[in-house]
């Protein structure tokens, strides 16, 4: 297994490319019915009469599958313990079936922690459909040091 | 329901959640398979001390009960068009929500502001908090929702 990347190894500039992943519509309407069973989310023929016109993910959706990008193509093969806030998180455009998103974090800041032994990380992550910018927000998530 | 008809300044407990430690192994395994979230040995080794629920679960929960408030709470003809968001801000998760939890989730409306994509609608910031068993403060966030404005007559 590579080594883990630890606070230290973060600096302003650096891009981490996450890999991307395949939405589809059973796992749209799946994730809807629990958690955001709005018209434009659950139903093909209800999402035909609704604002948006067509089906497309929830936001929420949006975001866990950003989540799962960053989680699979950084934070896993880290010392991450974790998060504590998104900022300036904007849905750019609907995510529907059968889109492939990836995903892109920058660092953008790096802060180390009064608590000692960890750090925070300041990333902005932007997530992509082709060249369109589907979500973009920046982010703190905590690293252990080394020491 | 226009923009200017909504009041300001209201909390409004729209529900509560409990969390159960299958349904938060099952959201993490799918989209935030971190230790602390998926692995109860490695979650008990991890500054956490146990298994907690993503933060992005905490968030979902709240979109879960606003939906079922409006439901209950709007007309059936806007509900079933239903509400769009450009997104949020300060999402804040102040402490770790673990499994046997129950939160209590609500929602103030904070201001309105103007949208410049489409001048006839405007945008409707709302602060909305999860709260613990002891009124503690677990998750909070600014969202924001597109609502039409009056007619100019």
């Amino acid at each position: 297994m590579a080594e883990l990347i630890h606070f230290e190894d973060f600096r302003a500039g650096q891009i981490f490319e996450l890999g991307t992943y395949k939405v589809t519509a059973e796992e749209i309407v799946a994730f809807a019915r629990e958690y955001d069973p709005q018209p434009m989310h659950v139903d093909e023929e209800a999402a035909r009469q609704s604002i948006m016109g067509e089906l497309i993910a929830s936001g929420w959706h949006t975001c866990a599958i950003a989540m799962r990008l960053l989680v699979d193509g950084l934070f896993n093969r880290s010392t991450s313990i974790g998060g504590v806030s998104v900022d300036d998180a904007r849905w750019h455009k609907p995510v529907r079936p059968d889109d492939t998103l990836r995903g892109r974090a920058e660092v953008i800041g790096v802060r180390q922690s009064s608590k000692g032994g960890r750090g925070f990380v300041n990333f902005k992550c932007e997530f992509f459909r082709g060249d369109d910018k589907v979500l973009t927000f920046t982010t703190w998530p905590i690293f252990a040091t080394r020491g | 329901m226009y923009l200017e008809d909504i009041p300001l300044g209201q909390r409004i407990v729209i529900g509560a959640h409990t969390f159960t430690e299958e349904a938060i192994m099952d959201f993490a395994r799918k989209y935030d398979p971190q230790p602390f979230h998926v692995d109860r040995a490695a979650a008990a080794k991890s500054p956490y001390g146990g298994i907690i629920a993503s933060g992005w679960q905490t968030a979902a929960v709240w979109m879960k009960l606003m939906v079922a408030y409006l439901h209950d709470n709007v007309s059936a003809e806007r509900a079933l068009s239903g509400f769009v968001s450009p997104g949020f801000r300060e999402m804040r998760w102040f402490k770790p929500v673990r499994p046997g939890m129950t939160l209590t989730y609500s929602t103030e409306n904070i201001a309105k502001l103007d949208w410049k994509p489409r001048p006839e609608l405007g945008l409707l910031e709302a602060r909305n908090e999860a709260r613990d068993e002891n009124n503690e403060l677990m998750m909070s966030f600014i969202g924001r929702v597109l609502i039409p404005r009056k007619p100019k007559t």
